[in-house]
């Protein structure tokens, strides 16, 4: 055993390359595996950990305090599908003043008397102050928008106490807006109590409705007035990050392809240039089990190390990248919970060693089944009839003679040769299917980014106190135009009206100015022209069935309209519709815009306009427009994975090349002994990969192509959207004509730095060893 | 200054130049703190055949590469048809030795991916010279050397006296003005050797200066004119000897 050792730990110190090559593989390979299988898990269900953190409720139920005491709920509640209950707590609906909507909250807020936020359904997170302790103070369920400086604010409930803020907690299930003691939510007059169960089975909403049933079974039949699951919250709480599964879970899959292969690759071709070696040992006694033993040994120590880096790198990279990725207006809420799982790191620290071992094992076995003389002479470049009918080809063809020497190479090696052309064609697939997405995603952030630059909103707010605008509605509108840089003003009101024969709000949108297709982004038919037309978003008119071309009737109180769907535009919100302004005033007449969107003239200063704004009129708050950050997201994340998956499979012809030019010393140096120059040793160096990079591009591209197609219109599904036919038509003769040269460059870029050095061999050196 | 004139024939094109065409002054060659050549001079006239002896290690092998351009001195000069070496930048090497040089190897050196044919063809292309051209040049010399029916063939299937024909073939193909071998015959069975060093003579009876390093003397004595003996790094004697019948 100590031969083993000695001889082993002496192979290592010989092959100082070859184990930094294997140390630096791994650790990049498994860090690309940590990362991609991360993403995997963390993608495949944010909104599910997030949830199981909180023992969030599958049901949130609403009884009528007037038909069914608290103690009857407690009662029924006790039911053998139900896993645990809270509850009955006093919920009260209070309408909140104007001045209210600075603090984000809507007119009529649910505000919910519970003594603590730990309950063995709905833990809440205060994440900010405390908890409410007596009368007179409120907990507010919001997140991005509010500061801790809020907290110390009132809310002055009409015709009801003052509300202190003094707390603010996160409750991913939004169960109420608010909380207040149980004793304040009894002076709100609640009239629903309410209960949040969690039942054994939550895997369907008819599994849901049956235990919720089995609840309310002895209730009176009317003492059940709302209830939701938590399926519906799921489902729009996890859209951005629905959005995203399908590119992350592409390139989970090419991160897990690429490490493995890069792996098998540089551990076999360890073990095959070993050979001579191994017949050297077997010559001078060693057992054929202590020949494997060696080869194992020799390669598990720097491939252990590696992972073991690798599995601490991926973490320390997975952290930024997640918050970086998961930091979306919906998914924020869920990037605290998202973090490489435990068994991530397992599968990593002991599968990546497992891949080596076997990639190994194989050859090295094959080794063992050898006699010592074969051993040493299959050492040397093998000469397989096919890979000798192509180098007389060659030699024969106009080409340098360094070039068609070159292209020869690879099939010297022909297994060797696959695995380096597999990993190529994983990363021009990669960079393919990036570059796809990128240009998509960078075409959806910038559509109608030039429509306005600038939002004025009407109201302001200083000192806690609401400023409403010096000026009018049409006055307004005339002096935002007036002020210097502005080029076009277009108001905006926001209307709640339903649609007739539906219990659906719809939010009508109307604009009036200079253009009133402001950002929108038509995807089908065309814009507005006269009353009566709407154009709809795309996720509206699937949600309710309907196409270009259908009418709807429109209803506001006492008024309705009958409209006509002109137009379909990229719009994943499923309640919005646009009309002009005169269909928008049929149904609201008294209605006043809530913003104006002003595009600037060229050249003209975002902040000089705001500050023009605010001198106007302090009554209006001006807000720039910025970056895209879901687009910002996306394009970057696919950009940082896109590079490490490149600079993997660039590792991986790095690996060859140096193998290749352990294997051919002595035909280098021969070489160079005839008069070969340092330049022509690194051409037909870079030529032997840039076949592969050549090849890999020609089958990576399609395959990025096609994985582009699957993964794209999942995106666009997975919120709702259709993308207009110039988003998608990415694949332009210049674009491609780039793509084609990735794989090369991946060749090329890998194969640079061992070329070099072969060119540098000293011929005497060589010659003299051999 | 005029040209020197020059013989052509199959084998190589030899100049008719009177003096030395090598000449090696002071030449050291340091390996960490082993010394391999210790200051040698030497003056080897053109069309000459001499022969490098000495026991194993003694340095020989480092001053023929020393000549060939395939390392450099630590200190001292080696000049061949008046051109220092050891000043020669790394492509400068490799352009002195695709012009100048022919190398014979001792295990022949061949690529076992290329046919015969086209290891020697080899030579002449990386110098630029179209395939068909130098698979011309390349069967030339197959036929003068007597391996013609060998030309397809791959090292691998090969006897070691035709591998080495083939090497010697390499060697010729870009016409060059000194032929170096190392141990040509070391690999070799005695027939095959035997067949090797006939060919060395023929070719230093056309006018080839020829460098031999070996610790045989028969092929020594069979072959070269002048006989060089090293010993730890230092020429210990020279000898001229008799041409044989």
């Amino acid at each position: 055993m100590r031969a083993v050792w000695r001889t082993a730990r002496a192979a290592v110190r010989r092959r100082r390359l070859q184990t930094v090559v294997i140390a630096l593989v791994t650790l990049t390979s498994t860090a690309a595996l940590v990362v991609a299988l991360g993403l995997v898990d963390a993608a495949s269900a944010p909104f599910d950990k997030a949830f199981g953190k909180q023992r969030g409720p599958h049901v949130v139920a609403a009884f009528d305090t007037g038909a069914v005491s608290d103690a009857e709920l407690r009662r029924a509640a006790r039911q053998p599908g139900v896993e645990a209950v809270a509850g009955p707590f006093a919920q009260a609906s209070v309408e909140l003043p104007q001045d209210s909507m600075n603090f984000g909250l809507g007119g009529e807020i649910t505000v919910v008397g519970r003594a603590e936020p730990d309950a063995p359904v709905d833990r809440l997170e205060v994440w900010s102050g405390r908890w409410v302790t007596g009368p007179g103070e409120v907990v507010l369920n919001r997140d991005a928008d509010w500061a801790p400086d809020d907290l110390g604010k009132t809310i002055q409930v009409p015709s009801g106490p003052t509300l202190t803020i003094v707390g603010f907690a996160f409750d991913l299930s939004r169960t109420a807006d608010a909380w207040v003691t149980p004793e304040q939510a009894e002076a709100l007059s609640p009239t629903t109590a309410q209960l949040l169960f969690r039942f054994a089975d939550a895997s369907s909403e008819e599994r849901l409705r049956d235990g919720l049933d089995a609840v309310t079974e002895e209730l009176p039949a009317d003492a059940l007035t709302a209830s939701w699951s938590y399926l519906t919250l799921k489902d729009r709480v996890s859209s951005s990050a629905r959005a995203y599964t399908p590119y992350l879970m592409a390139f989970g899959v090419l991160g897990i392809a690429v490490a493995v292969l890069i792996i098998a690759n540089v551990v076999s071709g360890a073990v095959i240039s070993g050979f001579r070696h191994i017949g050297v040992l077997k010559a001078l006694g060693f057992t054929p089990g202590q020949v494997v033993a060696v080869y194992l040994t020799m390669i598990s120590v720097p491939a252990f190390l590696g992972c073991a880096l690798g599995t601490a790198l991926g973490n320390l990279l997975a952290r930024p990248f997640f918050e970086f990725v998961f930091s979306g207006p919906d998914a924020g809420m869920l990037h605290g919970s998202v973090s490489i799982a435990a068994w991530v790191n397992l599968l990593a620290l002991l599968g990546m060693p497992a891949v080596c071992v076997l990639a190994a094992l194989a050859p090295a076995l094959r080794a063992h089944r050898m006699s010592a003389a074969r051993a040493i002479s299959a050492g040397s470049a093998p000469r397989a009839g096919r890979a000798l009918g192509i180098q007389r080809r060659l030699a024969g063809s106009g080409l340098p003679r360094a070039v068609s020497l070159g292209m020869g190479l690879p099939f010297a090696r022909p297994g060797r040769s696959v695995l380096t052309l597999a990993a190529v064609v994983l990363g021009a697939a990669t960079v393919t299917f990036a570059t796809g997405l990128a240009t998509t995603m960078d075409r959806f952030g910038n559509a109608g980014r030039d429509a306005y630059q600038v939002t004025v909103y009407v109201g302001n707010v200083k000192n806690g106190k609401e400023i409403r605008p010096k000026h009018g509605d049409h006055e307004l509108h005339a002096l935002l135009a007036e002020l210097p840089g502005a080029r076009e003003v277009t108001a905006r009101v926001d209307v709640d009206v339903r649609m007739a024969g539906s219990s659906h709000e719809v939010v009508l949108e109307g604009r009036r100015g200079d253009r009133p297709r402001l950002d929108s982004v038509l995807t089908e038919g065309r814009w507005t022209r006269a009353r009566g037309e709407i154009v709809a978003g795309s996720a509206f008119l699937r949600q309710n069935g309907l196409r270009v071309g259908d009418s709807l009737r429109l209803e506001r109180g006492e008024r309705s309209e009958r409209v006509h769907v002109v137009g379909e535009a990229m719009e994943s919100n499923a309640r919005l519709i646009i009309a002009d302004w005169p269909t928008l005033t049929a149904l609201a007449p008294d209605e006043e815009p809530i913003a104006y969107h002003v595009k600037l003239r060229d050249g003209a200063h975002q902040d000089a306009y705001a500050r023009a704004v605010r001198a106007a009129d302090p009554g209006v708050s001006p807000s720039l427009s910025g970056s895209n950050s879901v687009t910002q997201t996306v394009v970057g994340s696919a950009t940082a994975l896109t590079l490490m998956l490149a600079l993997v499979a660039a590792l991986g012809v790095f690996n060859t090349v140096v193998l290749n030019t352990r294997d051919r010393r002595r035909d280098l140096g021969m070489l160079k002994s005839i008069g070969m120059t340092p330049a022509q040793v690194t051409v037909m160096t870079v030529t032997s990969m840039a076949v592969l990079g050549a090849l890999g591009s020609l089958l990576g591209v399609p395959l990025g192509i096609v994985g582009y197609d699957l993964v794209v219109p999942r995106m666009a599904d997975a919120v709702d959207i259709t993308l207009p036919a110039y988003m998608t038509d990415v694949w332009q003769a210049p674009a491609l004509a780039g793509l084609a040269l990735v794989g090369i460059a991946i060749a090329v870029l890998g194969a640079l730095v061992p070329a070099r050095r072969a060119a540098r061999l000293t011929v005497a050196e060589v010659l003299h060893s051999e | 200054m005029s040209a020197p004139p020059v013989r052509r024939s199959v084998l190589g094109m030899v100049t008719e130049e009177s003096g030395a065409v090598v000449r090696l002054d002071g030449v050291r060659k340091e390996y960490g703190e082993t010394t391999a050549l210790d200051g040698v001079s030497l003056r080897i006239g053109a069309g000459e055949a001499v022969a490098v002896m000495g026991p194993s290690g003694c340095g020989k092998s480092t001053l023929l590469n020393m000549i060939a351009g395939l390392d450099r001195p630590t200190a001292g000069t080696v000049e061949v048809h008046g051109e220092s070496v050891g000043e020669l930048s790394e492509k400068g090497l490799a352009l002195y030795r695709r012009r100048r040089i022919g190398m014979i190897f001792q295990f022949f050196n061949l690529i076992d991916d290329l046919s015969a044919l086209d290891n020697v063809a080899l030579a002449a292309q990386l110098t630029g010279t179209p395939a068909r051209q130098a698979r011309r040049r390349a069967l030339e010399l197959f036929d003068e050397l007597g391996i013609a029916d060998r030309r397809n063939a791959y090292p691998a299937v090969l006897s070691g006296g035709e591998r080495q024909r083939v090497a010697v073939a390499r060697a010729l193909m870009n016409r060059p003005a000194l032929l170096l071998a190392d141990e040509p015959t070391g690999a070799l069975d005695s027939r095959s050797g035997e067949q090797v060093m006939d060919l060395l003579i023929d070719l230093n009876q056309i006018g080839q200066t020829l460098i031999l390093v070996t610790h045989d003397e028969h092929l020594a004595r069979r072959c070269a004119g002048r006989i060089v003996e090293f010993a730890d790094g230092r020429v210990t004697g020279e000898h001229t000897l008799e041409p044989s019948a």
